[in-house]
């Protein structure tokens, strides 16, 4: 998950654009890791001495890692860690954005750096992910307006984005949860949500990226935006509100019931009471979904 | 596994009566009926009385677990597998309480149903 955080920040802070972003999310999979983000992750060299390494690569005929041990900025057991190293997803995504020269060595260390001090993350943290770490970091992403449902909105939003990745793939940003009162949606799909919590959800999109978002969910090529493709974006929704209902019955022995979903060709979000619009951005377009608690 | 079971689908999407539907014409079976509601489920059971029935829950006219208590009343002897994503404590209890043969928590994976099927077969 923190590829998708990481990727946000990298946004919201002008370092890359959302073109740039997209392209880079879409390239990650072809990607490979070079020594020099790997070291710069551990920690093990600077940007600087990572820059200087490749110049002295264009000179001499040497491994990268030879060299990096001849000058002297890492031992043999360093570059033996290194290449042990899983291939993480803000890795692959910075590799990514440096290959494509968006972002040099020395930006995607300072960007890293950054976000980790902002964002209260040790190192120990973002090697070791899990469960927990997750949803401190959605919490931490996510505000919101009212704090009394901030339990079953972060709940809801964190298991989103695990669902997402999941059923979908990680090639994607979350934006902020956008508190709208006056929108209209149109062509999407909702499930209203009732028991220990009322609510309202939706997903929609433009009917290009509904029909890339369905193919995947489907794991099948679906061509145009039509009943089938409805029925799987429907479909995604169910499932995703369905494993919501499970948590929190398991977690807090509440009983949550669902309405079938039902096709809204247009939903006007000043009916519901405190939604939040909250874009996730896949490298083949965006997807809204809505949480009104 | 017989081939010959006969086997009701009844899921408001499309999506899950084509993923069904290629889980168990992968095992050979080919008497595969469909309903696309609780309303419908009970009719189609009625009239096809096949010999297990995969139900969801969340369904429009008529919910999965009314559409249950339907057919265990039409035939005690029924064997319906809820199967749906949402696998809550309420959901199972009453679905055991009415008679269910077994619950299956979506997503869907082929080996569930597949257990479920020899589990029939034995």
């Amino acid at each position: 998950m923190f590829t998708q955080f990481f990727g946000n920040y990298l946004l919201n802070k002008g370092l890359v654009s959302a073109e740039n972003l997209a392209q880079a999310l879409a390239d990650q999979k072809n990607t490979r890791l070079k020594l020099g983000v790997l070291a710069i992750n551990a920690g093990f060299m600077t940007a600087e001495q990572v820059d200087k390494v490749h110049a002295e690569q264009q000179r001499v005929d040497k491994r990268i890692g030879d060299i990096m041990v001849d000058m002297g900025f890492v031992t043999r057991d360093q570059i033996e860690e290194l290449f042990k190293t899983q291939p993480s997803g803000h890795l692959l995504l910075g590799q990514a954005l440096v290959d494509s020269g968006v972002m040099s060595n020395a930006q995607f260390e300072q960007a890293l750096a950054s976000y980790k001090a902002e964002n209260g993350i040790s190192d120990a943290d973002f090697i070791n992910i899990d469960d927990n770490n997750t949803n401190k970091l959605v919490a931490h992403f996510y505000k919101f307006k009212d704090d009394s449902n901030v339990k079953y909105l972060t709940g809801y939003l964190t298991l989103l984005l695990k669902n997402l990745v999941r059923f979908i793939g990680d090639d994607f940003t979350p934006m902020d949860a956008d508190y709208v009162q006056d929108r209209v949606l149109s062509e999407c799909i909702g499930q209203k949500i009732s028991g220990a919590v009322d609510a309202m959800t939706v997903i929609e999109a433009d009917s290009e990226t509904a029909v890339k978002f369905a193919s995947r969910f489907a794991k099948e090529e679906i061509t145009e935006y039509d009943d089938y493709a409805q029925a799987c974006l429907s479909e995604f929704l169910n499932l995703h509100n369905g494993l919501f209902a499970v948590n929190v019955s398991n977690e807090e022995g509440n009983e949550l019931s669902l309405d079938p979903q039902a096709y809204y060709d247009t939903l006007n979000l000043s009916e519901l009471k405190n939604a939040y619009v909250v874009p996730v951005c896949f490298s083949f377009g965006t997807v809204n979904f809505v949480i009104s608690i | 596994m017989s081939k010959d079971l006969k086997v009701l689908i009844c899921d408001d999407s499309a999506l899950v009566r084509k993923q069904m539907n290629k889980i168990f014409s992968s095992q050979g079976i080919s008497n595969i009926f469909e309903a696309v509601d609780g309303e419908q489920a009970v009719i189609k059971y009625a009239e096809v009385m096949p010999d297990v029935v995969f139900m969801d829950i969340v369904m429009p006219k008529k919910t999965g677990v009314d559409a249950l208590k339907d057919i265990m009343s039409l035939n005690p002897a029924a064997k319906v597998v809820m199967a749906s994503s949402v696998g809550t404590q309420a959901n199972l209890k009453d679905a055991i309480e009415n008679g269910a043969y077994d619950f299956i928590q979506k997503p869907l994976s082929e080996d569930s149903v597949v257990k479920i099927l020899e589990k029939i077969n034995e």
